[in-house]
C-alpha cells in the first residue's frame, strides 16, 4: 500500500470515533499491510463478537491473531507498525488512539470458513461465529455465571437467531461435542432460552 | 413484531461489502438489546490500567446510541 494511502487511512482511524468502526478500520488496515507480508489476520475474541453483533461489549482494544501458521520476525512488526507510527510491540501497540494485541496463532475448531466483511482498506477475516457461539456459553457457566458473559453470550445467539449472522447448526453441535468443550447440554439450553424469550424455534432443541 | 432480518446477514460463505454491513448495524444492536441491557462492557480488566489511561477513566470510546446507528 502507498505511503499516501496509509496516512490517509490512519488520519481516518485516528478521528474515528464510533469504537466499532474505529476498530473494523483499524483492522482492515493492519490485514492488509500484513497480508502484503503473507500474513493473514483473524479479529477474534470480544472485537468479532462487536463486529458480528454491535452489541456494545468491547473495550478498547483490538484483538488479532493469525491464521497463517506462521507470524513475521519481530524486525518486520516493527518496521509494518512502524508505518502506522505505533508504539509499543512486539504484540501490543497503541495506534490511532486504540489499542492492538497480536495473541499469536488462532485457535478454531470449526470447519466453516471465517467470516468476512470486506472494509474500507481491505477485507477483514472473524472468528468463526461457530466457534464463539460455544465458547461463550462454556464462559457463562466457567466463570460462575458471570452476568457479562451471559449478556454477551445472550446477544450473541439473538443476533444469529434472527438472520443477522449466518451460523451452521450442525456444527455447533460437533464443536459443543468436542473434548475442547464439552458443552452441549448447555448450549441447547442457552439457545432455547434466548430462542424463547424472542418466542421464536430454537435450531438446537430436538423436535 | 417480525423479527426475521430485512437487512442482509453476516454469511457463511463469501463475504459482506462494508455497505450492507453498515446497513446491517441497528438491527443487530436492536437485536440483541431485545434480549440484554444495551451497554455490557466489562466494568474490569486486566487491561484497565492502559484503557483508563487513553480514554480519560473509561475503558474505551463510547458506543454509539442505537439509534444513531
Amino acid at each position: 500500500m502507498e505511503t499516501k494511502k496509509i496516512h490517509a487511512a490512519l488520519a481516518d482511524i485516528t478521528a474515528e470515533q464510533d469504537p466499532t468502526l474505529k476498530s473494523l478500520k483499524l483492522a482492515s488496515l493492519c490485514s492488509a499491510l500484513w497480508l502484503e507480508h503473507g500474513i493473514e489476520l483473524v479479529v477474534v475474541g470480544g472485537s468479532a463478537i462487536e463486529i458480528l453483533t454491535e452489541g456494545a461489549y468491547a473495550s478498547g482494544d483490538l484483538d488479532l491473531c493469525h491464521a497463517t501458521k506462521a507470524s513475521l520476525p519481530v524486525a518486520e512488526r516493527k518496521e509494518i507498525m512502524g508505518l502506522l507510527g505505533a508504539k509499543g510491540g512486539p504484540r501490543n501497540w497503541q495506534v490511532a488512539g486504540m489499542y492492538l494485541d497480536l495473541l499469536g496463532p488462532v485457535e478454531s475448531f470449526a470447519r466453516t470458513p471465517y467470516r468476512r466483511v470486506e472494509a474500507p482498506y481491505g477485507g477483514i477475516l472473524l472468528m468463526k461465529p461457530e466457534d464463539l457461539l460455544v465458547e461463550r456459553v462454556l464462559m457463562t457457566f466457567y466463570l460462575g455465571e458471570s452476568q457479562m458473559a451471559r449478556d454477551c453470550a445472550k446477544k450473541f445467539i439473538s443476533v444469529i437467531l434472527t438472520g443477522g449472522v449466518a451460523v451452521n447448526w450442525d456444527e455447533v453441535r460437533r464443536l459443543a461435542n468436542l473434548p475442547e468443550y464439552r458443552n452441549l447440554p448447555q448450549c441447547v439450553q442457552f439457545v432455547k432460552e434466548v430462542a424463547d424469550e424472542l418466542k421464536i424455534k430454537s435450531p438446537l432443541h430436538p423436535d | 413484531m417480525n423479527l426475521k432480518s430485512k437487512v442482509p446477514c453476516i454469511p457463511i460463505e463469501g463475504s459482506i461489502s462494508y455497505e450492507d454491513w453498515l446497513k446491517g448495524r441497528r438491527f443487530r444492536r436492536e437485536m440483541g438489546n431485545l434480549v440484554a441491557p444495551e451497554i455490557i462492557r466489562r466494568k474490569t480488566s486486566s487491561s484497565d490500567r492502559r484503557l483508563k489511561k487513553l480514554f480519560n477513566g473509561e475503558r474505551g470510546l463510547p458506543f454509539t446510541p442505537t439509534e444513531k446507528l
